[in-house]
């Protein structure tokens, strides 16, 4: 079996006092796209610098596809898309995808080609001889974009891909990463908007405040969640429903929209009980139904949990 | 190693390309023949006569004297004289005259005047002689007339005392002393004048140029940090290879632009009489300009010291950049740096005044010190191979000290976002790992 491409083995690293990652362990196998999922602040960023070898762990290693060498020393395998994007304002679009080239080892001609063909597929061919400064944001981060896939890397580390980008050009990246996925490359992008994530990768991990607190295929997940989520649409006497929904033994979490709820069961609770305590109230529904759990419900109530209990004195 | 030039080709061409770079490295010795050619063009320019009313209330006949005396010289080319002089006797007051005189001064009077000289009864035994003219600013007019009329003076006590006029003639001959630099025990043929303008010009250009290209490195580093481009950077290259590529980057446009300088001022000297040709001057007139000659081995020591102190500040610049956040925060760090700067620039100051003395050897053996104040002690005084080549051991032995320890601050800097270090903290860097 090959070696996952990427290997956490119990990492910790602290900030002046603060533990931004605590034990984490997970690993990206090779091939497909792993999303690394997490509130603002959990510690994704600063998982992915220590994985490009920008900061060393503090505990625990990092083992890249199962070599024991620093993941700078790697760099010609590995595609990098920071969190912070920066480019050379003054620099023009070709020469600064040629300078990224070079320093990813690959020849000024090889680099120079590569990145016209880039260009064009990406739609700012033309700009190629402009300065970075004269791009719109957009057109920057496509060139930051192109900058990460230039020397063909086997691993696309994307933090934040695809924050900051309008639906036209998010669709154009997204396309490139399912197409990169593909062909064979393993992805690993973080990010905090959860439907992209929920559409687009076949493995996940979530961490919160520097812990790991959900990791599994994306189908896993969702099967253990399942059966245990109902979505509810209410008529009228919506407010006599709010004591059953307040019930901690039979209700774990509510998601309330108002004229329509996402409750989450607790364990062992029979979702069919809460049907027959809201008809019994004279609740009137227009929709009861158990359905998978969106990524979205399932990082809520992690995450929620995780920040109770860490609130509270200690989690696992 | 590929990396590190792709870095080194990034930051020297993208600065070379820069409308300041090359305004500033060409407009400087296009500035500098035109220096040395329009003061000599303006010289050529005044042979005009300058008019000169003479009021002559002497009764003897030293106020003949003078006036002859002022209408013998004349100008190199065609024998034109100096000064036209106009005799006026003294009728009524003086006063009264002199100011009727002064009418003329004004540019469109019919018989224009350059001004009034009034010598009064007695000037012989102490008088007061007095000139008025619109020229009293001219240094070089109003010297000629006093040598002249301080020499008729003279000449006339001279002879009126009973000394043969030959005798005077030969006595009041002037005496001159040309200065002439020697080195290595051998006359160089440049005078005391131009040796010391070399020296001040080298010491000058290279503080400036270690100022200005440190602070760009500086400023680059922090640019890095502040685009964030640095993560890309950090995951792609090594701390050391980020440092070194982008000293010798910006030091070598530094090179280029001080090759290109010095290479002027040595071409420009030695080609002088080209250049008269080319301006239609006199020959002498163009040697006289105080303008060095370089000689070859003074232009390699200036620019090897050049190179090796701009890489010792170039890395300390940088080691700054990488400490701090954002320029005004890099203005308060790097006053440090400056200061050992200004502690050469000066040190120069000191070995023009004794190229040979114990303070500028001491001076030229401190890595910091040494890239001012060597090239200008070779300059000034013949300085002992030995003494060279241990000062350029020391330099190197002090390049790699400073590198390295820049080099450990660098590679945790760059990456430290927020506060700035405490010096504590950043020795702390220095000894990890």
């Amino acid at each position: 079996m090959a070696a996952p491409a990427v290997r956490f083995d119990h990492v910790t690293k602290r900030f002046s006092g603060h533990v931004a990652v605590r034990n984490l362990s997970f690993e990206v196998p090779t091939g497909g796209i792993f999303g690394l999922l997490g509130p603002n602040g959990a510690g994704k960023s600063t998982s992915i610098r220590m994985m490009m070898d920008i900061i060393e762990p503090d505990e625990g290693s990092i083992a890249l596809f199962g070599s024991d060498r620093k993941g700078r020393d790697l760099s010609a395998r590995i595609g990098f898309l920071p969190e912070e994007r920066g480019l050379y304002k003054k620099m023009q679009v070709l020469d600064h995808l040629v300078f990224f080239g070079e320093v990813k080892g690959i020849g000024r001609g090889e680099a120079r080609r590569r990145a016209t063909a880039w260009l064009e597929r990406l739609g700012i061919g033309d700009w190629a001889d402009k300065k970075v400064e004269d791009l719109s944001k957009g057109m920057q981060q496509k060139v930051q974009f192109i900058g990460a896939l230039l020397h063909d890397p086997e691993l696309v580390v994307l933090d934040e891909p695809f924050s900051g980008l309008d639906p036209v050009n998010s669709q154009v990246m997204k396309d490139v990463v399912i197409d990169l996925a593909k062909s064979g490359v393993t992805v690993l992008f973080s990010t905090h908007i959860m439907e992209q994530a929920e559409r687009m990768c076949d493995r996940i991990v979530i961490i919160a405040r520097g812990e790991k607190v959900v990791d599994g295929s994306l189908s896993e997940i969702k099967g253990e969640f399942g059966g245990r989520h109902v979505a509810l649409g209410f008529t009228h006497d919506r407010d006599r429903a709010s004591r059953i929904l307040a019930d901690r033994t039979l209700i774990a979490s509510v998601d309330d929209y108002g004229a329509s709820a996402d409750i989450q069961m607790t364990e062992g609770a029979d979702p069919e009980g809460v049907l027959h305590a809201l008809v019994r109230e004279g609740v009137g529904l227009s929709r009861f139904e158990i359905v998978e759990p969106s990524l979205q419900s399932i990082f809520i109530a992690k995450v929620g949990n995780a920040a109770v209990a860490s609130r509270t004195g200690e989690a696992a | 190693m590929n990396k590190i030039f792709a870095v080194i080709r990034r930051e020297f061409v993208e600065r070379v390309r820069t409308k300041a770079f090359i305004l500033s490295t060409f407009g400087l010795p296009i500035l500098m023949v035109f220096v040395t050619v329009v003061p000599v063009l303006m010289m050529k320019g005044t042979d005009r006569t300058t008019n000169i009313a003479v009021i002559d209330a002497t009764s003897d006949s030293v106020g003949t004297r003078i006036i002859a005396g002022l209408e013998r010289p004349t100008f190199k080319e065609g024998g034109k004289p100096k000064y036209a002089i106009e005799h006026i006797a003294p009728t009524g007051d003086v006063t009264t005259l002199r100011d009727s005189l002064l009418k003329r001064t004004i540019r469109d009077a019919a018989e224009p005047l350059d001004g009034v000289l009034v010598l009064p009864e007695g000037v012989l035994s102490g008088g007061q002689a007095e000139y008025f003219g619109t020229n009293v600013g001219s240094l070089e007019s109003m010297g000629d007339l006093q040598r002249i009329l301080s020499s008729t003076i003279v000449g006339t006590r001279l002879e009126r005392a009973g000394v043969d006029a030959g005798l005077v003639t030969a006595a009041m001959r002037p005496a001159s002393l040309k200065s002439t630099k020697v080195s290595k025990g051998m006359a160089t043929g440049e005078s005391g004048e131009a040796s010391f303008i070399l020296a001040y010009l080298m010491g000058f250009m290279l503080y400036i140029s270690v100022v200005l290209f440190g602070q760009q490195t500086m400023m680059s580093v922090i640019e890095e940090k502040t685009s964030r481009i640095m993560e890309i950077l950090a995951s792609s290259l090594r701390p050391f290879e980020m440092l070194m590529g982008k000293v010798l980057g910006v030091g070598s446009v530094g090179l280029l632009q001080m090759s290109i300088w010095g290479g002027t001022i040595f071409l420009v000297g030695r080609n002088r009489a080209v250049l008269a040709n080319l301006f239609n001057v006199p020959v002498e007139t163009m040697q006289q300009m105080p303008l060095p000659n370089i000689p070859t081995e003074l232009l390699i020591v200036f620019l090897t010291y050049f190179a090796l102190g701009f890489l010792l500040f170039g890395a300390l610049f940088a080691a700054v950049g990488s400490m701090v956040n954002s320029t005004q925060e890099a203005q308060q760090a790097v006053s440090g740096v400056v200061m050992l700067i200004m502690v050469g620039f000066f040190g120069v100051f000191a070995v023009i005044k004794d190229p040979s003395g114990g303070l500028g050897t001491i001076l030229s053996m401190i890595p910091f010190t040494a890239p001012f104040v060597m090239p200008v002690r070779w300059s000034m005084a013949a300085v002992p191979p030995a003494e060279l080549a241990i000062s350029l051991g020391i330099m190197i032995a002090g390049l790699l000290a400073v590198v390295w320890l820049a080099g450990r601050i660098y590679r945790t800097g760059i990456l430290m976002y927020g506060k700035k270090p405490s010096l504590r903290e950043v020795w702390r860097w220095v000894r990890a790992g």
